[in-house]
């Protein structure tokens, strides 16, 4: 009986949480597996239907991360990343899907521990948490 | 999109040595990528961003007929520019390219092999899919401006206005008051050598009054900024000064004999300047002014005083220029900006316990400035209000800065004028000198020195924060005197000091009409109320706003070298762009479709940068796309209701064809 | 199905190509490349091909302003959702509007493993019981309110107030916690398993609950439950619109109102109008309240004007000009307030009102408010918050 490994799709800004990651990576950080990262140029790029393909395709969890609120090259990014987020987090909710599946982060691009830090927590939630109901329906169905 | 074309996508799996092949499995990795839709070749080689490599990808894409590529490496903050350029060579549109990070975000972080090697197909797999629906975007050019505006004529906007002219580049140079020198002409002395400001900043003002290639635009206010990099077109109002100006010769009779009295600007408050005026001797430019508020023959139409008019000689006051002249709108087309606008000096009345407007003698370091200099109100004595010299001084620090309740940001300077203060009046007067502080910062060049000087010169450092300052006295000795209630945090112990003259280091702070500007030159501002720099360590004088630079005060409270250094910095930038002559515009930016376009206005109001903007055609409404303003950061596209506003190179096809990618069973 | 079977069913077959249809539709107004009549002629062609990769075949309102005009009675909506459903299968899925976001959750939700929270907007002032034999189909409102926050209302108001009127009637409805959106935009769009799959687990849901009556303030839900649903489930229930229900109880108890002194119009919604021939009841309710000038508008009834997008999909630019064509002919009347009986109807004609551009265009400003809400509003007592 194989442990369930949970999929993260994250959607990276550019110019902080990207540059984050490949800090992490060139400082050798060690982190799970279990992240594959979209680079977006501004986490207010993001758009709700991204997240909600990410939990139709059978993702665990979606992370949306930018920079902080100084620091965005486009200014006010994760301002309005912000707004489109509590749009999505409430269609999310009521959709019943638990609420630790889908997650908002601010990295910056020297935070690269914290980018690490942020995928290893989100796993160990989503393990506890067990495959997103979307992917649980589809396998039965499969069986 | 053509939905024709047939892609034919070339995948290259890097080793990198054995940063990627250490861990990922690069052979069974390229395997994969081969049987991947559309993929026609797939390799893999130690190092892709080495010459051999990149001949590998020119080769195939000749002989191959490849239309897409993909190279599964390190980071594309890395070698995305390096591998776009090798299609560019190749022939092929270098927006047809994907980087796969199966380095950074994959071999460098994982161990285990078996992981990493099928992170990495995923990785691979998204990345081919992706580049599938990628598209050919051009890459467009503009003409560039090489005229500059620089906007505050103090010393940032003197230094950098000198820099750009002296390499033939012709300036405007716009300045709100009648003359320029902005609050540096208002020193006395400048720490640390103590030199005259005067002296050292007015040689400066007069070659800018007489380069041929500034523009001197003053008593002046820059209205409006419109267009981008390269392109700005300005919109200045130019004040009238109800004078001819090419008349005046600046002789100042007219001021003599005007009757009309006013508060001096240029004085603090301390002293008078008349209705008709030039703000001080050494004026650039040498004009007067006419306060039209306060002169009387401007306020009576013309029936009473004209005093100033039968005294000019040159003829320069005319009842027609008193009464007639408006202000004149100028307009003129630069290619970049430069602001440096300076900042405001802190109103300690705020703090109403340091007695500042209550008692005479309690003043800021601006109007210390003005006592000690000789050209000023008391003649370069240091005098209190009656005209006694004061047996005793306090200059208290961090007011208005290092304060939760004003200003949490430290000032920078005011430790340093401090000691000058102390120095001074250690100098001209047999005055006992309390410094009231909490850290002496002094950071820079011959600082340390000059503060080891001051502190030989019998000045008492008394390290604590000033609770209060008041006039009642409780002793004998303290009558008659300002007390200063402060902590002795060295002691440990309360104390009050009575003195004579009170000066309140009072914090720099960004100018009352900084929300204003920063709106007509698309600056942001800092929570602490500075204009916002592209980046604190490794751009501080570019903006966010392409071809708008800051420099000096505006941009935070710093000294004069500091100042100066950023302003050559500025003006470096600036000349840099009027060298290369043209600016690359970004390509991967916002497009409408306007069929499907509602004309809602969402992406106008959520845009910073005012790139989209709907305008009436064809009996439609429907947005437009400035694409020299986009900076292609995807809000609008977020806020289209329809999908009609896309980004270029970040569709939504394009990123969920990634999601689907990665999330297929 | 195929094409021939399409052709038979609909009554393509019978087109006279005399261009009635292309001479009344709204979209062929304002675009120049939509044309039913050029539609039926490719299909009576056989050019399948053509057709199931036109990017028109998915303009179409399927408001149904032809079918009544066409003098060989061709049902062109329903060839229009048959041929969706070949060209959903070849991957062609139309424009979705809002970045396919509706589509999704609706996809989502079809997931038999989803357990919506979807009854959170429900406060204590509302009676509902697990016992009653009335259903209240709530239909997407709980996911309409955050992602139409901008337009000024919440869809959820609508069954607020149709709640309030069931419980000042002495109703306290069942309200399903994990009903799943009826499928209508999916249907017409083509997604023919999604739609199986809603409409499976409603199917379920309802026989389980054991109602014998529900009641719709959603024509889209009602339409789908009435007409499509028996193609492929059987929901043993009687149906009806608030509208009607409301009209009933005028009639038979005597419903009083307060007095509410307004002028008004009411717009038709298609589906409840010209699909399921639903005209009097709801002006029928909007009169018995005292006060109430009821004015038509210029296409009113069979005549009405499509609220201009079906399904949301291919929103553009002409489906702006209908609204606004719609929203002056509302204006035109004098009526302070728009009446609807359609959540999607409110939505686009707020979302047509919205002009954030310095560059204003016409001035289409009108309060639009669903009849349930003016209902709720008159009715007297507390209200149920």
């Amino acid at each position: 009986m194989n442990e369930f490994e949970p999929q993260i799709i994250a959607f990276a800004c550019n110019w902080c949480t990207y540059a984050a990651a490949d800090l992490a990576g060139t400082s050798r950080i060690h982190y799970a597996p279990n992240v594959r990262v979209i680079r977006v140029m501004c986490s207010g790029m993001v758009n709700p239907i991204y997240a909600l393909k990410a939990f139709e395709g059978g993702a665990d969890g979606v992370l949306i991360a930018g920079c902080h609120y100084a620091d965005c090259h486009y200014l006010n990014g994760p301002v309005k990343c912000d707004v489109m987020f509590e749009k999505l987090k409430n269609l999310v909710h009521t959709l019943g899907l638990e609420d630790e599946r889908l997650r908002r982060e601010m990295i910056s691009a020297s935070e690269g521990v914290i980018f690490a830090r942020v995928i290893d927590e989100m796993v160990e939630q989503l393990k506890k948490l067990g495959p997103s109901p979307i992917k649980r329906a589809r396998e039965e169905a499969t069986v | 999109m053509n939905r024709n074309e047939h892609k034919r996508i070339g995948v290259y799996i890097c080793h990198c040595g054995l940063n990627i092949a250490g861990t990922v499995d690069v052979e069974e990795v390229a395997e994969y990528a081969a049987n991947l839709d559309s993929v026609v070749v797939s390799r893999h080689y130690r190092y892709m961003c080495s010459d051999p490599g990149q001949a590998l990808i020119k080769e195939d894409i000749k002989d191959l007929g490849l239309n897409r590529i993909v190279v599964a490496s390190c980071s594309p903050r890395m070698h995305e520019l390096t591998f776009r350029q090798v299609c560019q060579d190749a022939g092929l549109n270098p927006y047809l390219y994907e980087q796969a990070n199966i380095r950074e975000l994959c071999s460098w972080v994982h161990d285990d092999k078996n992981i990493a090697t099928e992170k990495a197909k995923d990785i691979v797999r998204a990345a081919v899919r992706r580049v599938y629906w990628n598209e050919p975007l051009e890459v467009k050019e503009a003409p560039f401006n090489p005229d500059v505006l620089v906007v505050g004529g103090g010393i940032a906007g003197i230094q950098a206005s000198l820099d750009i002219a002296n390499g033939e580049h012709k300036v405007y140079l716009v300045e709100r008051e009648p003359s320029i020198g902005g609050h540096m002409i208002q020193f006395d002395r400048t720490f640390p050598t103590l030199d005259c400001s005067e002296c050292i900043l007015t040689p400066k003002m007069a070659d800018v009054g007489r380069h041929p290639f500034i523009e001197l635009l003053a008593y002046s206010e820059v209205e409006e900024v419109s267009g981008s990099i390269g392109n700005f077109k300005v919109r200045v109002r130019k004040k009238a000064r109800h004078i001819d100006e090419s008349k005046c010769i600046g002789c100042g009779v007219c001021e003599e004999k005007c009757p009309w009295k006013v508060d001096s600007e240029f004085e603090m408050g301390l002293a008078k300047r008349k209705a008709i005026y030039i703000p001080f001797a050494q004026a650039i430019p040498n004009l007067a002014t006419v306060d039209a508020d306060h002169c009387a023959f401007i306020q009576s139409g013309g029936k009473k005083c004209g005093a100033c008019m039968k005294f000019c000689e040159a003829g320069a006051i005319t009842p027609e220029t008193l009464l007639n002249q408006t202000d004149q709108i100028v307009e003129f087309e630069v290619g970049s900006i430069i602001v440096t606008t300076g900042y405001d000096v802190f109103d300690p009345s705020v703090i109403p316990r340091y007695g500042y407007g209550k008692y005479d003698n309690v003043i800021t370091g601006l109007e210390f400035e003005r006592i000690t200099c000789a050209a000023g109100p008391t003649g370069g004595r240091i005098m209190l209000k009656d005209g006694r010299e004061p047996e005793s001084v306090a200059i208290i620090h961090c007011v208005g800065s290092r304060d939760q309740n004003y200003h949490e940001y430290c000032s920078r300077v005011c430790c340093m004028y401090g000691l000058k203060y102390a120095h001074l009046i250690k100098e001209f007067t047999n005055a006992q000198v309390y410094e009231m502080y909490i850290d002496m910062r002094c950071f820079g060049e011959g600082y340390e020195e000059f503060y080891k000087r001051v502190s030989k010169e019998g000045v008492t450092f008394i390290r604590g924060k000033v609770a209060k300052v008041t006039d009642r006295a409780i002793t004998e000795e303290e009558k008659g005197k300002l007390i200063v209630l402060c902590a002795d945090t060295v002691l440990g112990s309360l104390i009050r000091v009575p003195v004579d003259m009170v000066i309140l280091c009072t914090a720099l702070e960004a100018r009352s009409d900084a929300e204003q500007v920063a709106k007509i030159f698309t600056l942001n501002r800092r929570t602490d109320g500075f204009f916002l720099e592209r980046h604190v360590k490794l751009d501080p004088v570019a903006t966010p706003t392409d071809g708008i630079f800051i420099a000096g005060c505006c941009e935070g409270p710093k000294d004069i070298p500091d100042t100066v250094a950023q302003a050559s910095a500025a003006a470096a930038k600036v000349l840099s762009l009027i060298s290369k002559g043209r600016i690359t515009l970004e390509s991967a930016v916002a497009q409408v479709d306007e069929t499907r376009c509602l004309g809602c206005g969402r992406c106008e109001e959520i845009c910073d940068f005012h790139a989209p903007r709907v305008i009436h055609t064809d009996g439609r409404w429907v947005s437009t796309i400035n694409e020299t303003l986009c900076k292609g950061c995807g809000a609008c596209a977020v806020a289209c209701p329809t999908g009609a506003m896309s980004i270029r190179h970040f569709t939504q096809e394009q990123i969920v064809s990634m999601v689907e990618a990665l999330t297929e069973v | 199905m195929n094409l021939d079977d399409i052709i038979k069913e609909t009554k393509t077959f019978y087109c006279l190509e005399c261009g009635k249809c292309s001479s009344i539709c709204p979209i062929s107004r304002y675009d120049p490349a939509y044309s039913p009549r050029l539609m039926v002629e490719d299909a009576l062609l056989g050019l399948e091909d053509d057709l199931v990769h036109n990017k028109e075949l998915f303009s179409c309102l399927t408001c149904g302003a032809c079918q009544p005009k066409c003098p060989s009675d061709v049902n062109y909506p329903l060839f229009i959702q048959k041929m969706r459903a070949i060209a959903s299968s070849n991957g062609e899925h139309g424009e979705c509007a809002h970045s396919g976001t509706i589509q999704s959750l609706i996809r989502l939700m079809s997931n038999p493993g989803v357990e919506q929270r979807r009854l959170e907007w429900l406060s204590n002032g509302y009676r509902t019981s697990d016992q009653s034999e009335v259903l209240f189909w709530v239909g997407c409102a709980p996911y309409f309110d955050p992602i139409f926050e901008d337009l000024g209302f919440k869809v959820t108001d609508i069954a607020k107030a149709s709640l309030r009127i069931l419980n000042f009637l002495g109703i306290e409805p069942m309200l399903l916690p994990n009903e799943k959106c009826c499928g209508h935009d999916i249907l017409w769009t083509g997604d023919l398993d999604t739609f199986k799959k809603l409409a499976e687990q409603n199917a379920a849901m309802i026989r389980e609950a054991g109602v014998e009556k529900i009641i719709f303030s959603c024509p889209e839900c009602y339409r789908t439950f009435k007409e499509d649903y028996p193609n492929y489930v059987e929901i043993d229930c009687e149906l009806q619109h608030i509208s009607e229900f409301l009209s009933e109880a005028i009639e038979k108890d005597g419903l009083r109102f307060k007095e509410s002194k307004k002028k008004v119009t009411y717009h038709d919604p298609c589906r409840l109008g010209r699909h399921l021939g639903v005209y009097e009841p709801p002006r029928k309710v909007i009169q018995a309240i005292p006060g109430i000038e009821l004015v038509e508008m210029e296409q009113s009834r069979e005549e009405s004007l499509c609220c201009g997008t079906s399904a949301f999909t291919n929103c553009d630019s002409y489906s702006k000009q209908i609204r606004v064509e719609r929203l002056l002919e509302a204006k035109a009347t004098g009526a302070d307030t728009l009446i609807t009986t359609c959540p999607k109807c409110q939505i686009h004609f707020r979302c047509a009102m919205v002009n954030k551009a310095e560059e204003k265009g016409p001035d289409i400003e009108i309060e639009v408010m669903d009849m349930v809400n003016l209902v709720a509003n008159a009715l007297e007592g507390e209200s149920n918050e």
